[in-house]
C-alpha cells in the first residue's frame, strides 16, 4: 500500500486541515473524518456529574503500532479505501477540546469511507493503549473499556 | 532473569511508579510473571486478574513465553477515544 498515512499520539491540537491536505491525493474525491472531544457533562454511575477535564495516557509506541494495525485491518475489509489519519491527543484536555481524529479517504463517498472512519474509532477504543481519567470537583476516576483484547488482535 | 514491567493508569498509581523490576526463572510465561508480580508487589494484586499483559507491544495470553530484553507491558483494559 501507499496511501498516506498519519497516525500520531500527541500533547498538540490535531490539525484538521493538515489531515486533509495530507490525504488529498489526486485520485481522493471523499474524506470522512471524525472527531472526539471531551464532553463537560456525563450519566454514568461512579463517575463525576460535572467532568472538569480529562487526563489521557498513553503506550505511545504500542499505540501508533496498533493505529497501523487498524489502517491495516480497514484496507482488508474497504479495498477501495485511500489514505488513513488516527490521532488520539494525551495530556490534560479541557472540556470541547479534540481528543482524537479518525479520517479515511476514497475515490468517492460509496466506496466504503464511512464505514471505515466509524471502524477506526471503534476499534481504536478497543486495542489502542490509551486510557483517560475524568477529573471531577471533588474526585477522579481512571476509565477502564468492556473491551479485553486477546492474541487474536494482534496483526 | 530480570524484567523491567511498565505500568500505565490504575495500574501505575496503585504501585506509585512506572515501572517496576521483578526477576523470573526461565524459560517464563506470562502466568510467571504475573505470579511474582502479585507475590512481590501486594498493591498490585487485587488489579492483575483484569489487567492485560503486552510483550513487545503485542497483546499476550497466559501461556505467551517472555524471554530476556523483551518489552513488558501490564494496564487495564483500554479507554482512548
Amino acid at each position: 500500500m501507499s496511501h498516506p498515512t498519519y497516525f500520531a499520539v500527541t500533547t498538540d491540537t490535531p490539525d484538521l486541515n493538515a489531515v486533509t491536505a495530507l490525504l488529498k491525493q489526486p485520485d481522493v474525491g471523499a474524506i470522512i473524518t471524525f472527531t472526539g472531544s471531551v464532553r463537560g457533562a456525563t450519566r454514568r454511575d461512579g463517575l463525576p456529574a460535572q467532568t472538569l477535564h480529562l487526563e489521557y495516557e498513553a503506550y505511545a509506541r504500542m499505540a501508533e503500532e496498533k493505529m497501523a494495525q487498524i489502517a491495516e485491518e480497514i484496507w482488508e475489509r474497504w479495498p477501495l479505501v485511500k489514505g488513513i489519519a488516527i490521532v488520539q491527543r494525551v495530556g490534560t484536555l479541557q472540556v470541547g477540546e479534540m481528543t482524537t481524529l479518525v479520517a479515511c479517504a476514497a475515490g468517492h463517498r460509496d466506496q466504503g469511507a464511512f464505514e471505515a472512519a466509524r471502524y477506526g474509532i471503534d476499534r481504536l477504543k478497543q486495542i489502542v493503549p490509551v486510557w483517560k481519567k475524568e477529573v471531577g470537583a471533588d474526585h477522579s476516576v481512571w476509565i477502564e473499556g468492556d473491551y479485553r483484547p486477546t492474541s487474536a488482535d494482534n496483526n | 532473569m530480570n524484567l523491567t514491567i511498565q505500568l500505565f493508569a490504575t495500574l501505575k498509581d496503585r504501585a506509585g511508579e512506572r515501572h517496576i523490576d521483578v526477576t523470573v526463572a526461565e524459560p517464563a510465561t506470562v502466568a510467571d510473571v504475573l505470579n511474582t508480580i502479585s507475590a512481590e508487589y501486594p498493591a498490585l494484586a487485587p488489579a492483575l486478574p483484569s489487567s492485560l499483559v503486552a510483550v513487545n507491544r503485542q497483546f499476550a495470553e497466559p501461556t505467551t513465553r517472555v524471554d530476556v530484553g523483551d518489552e513488558v507491558a501490564l494496564f487495564p483494559p483500554v479507554s482512548g477515544g
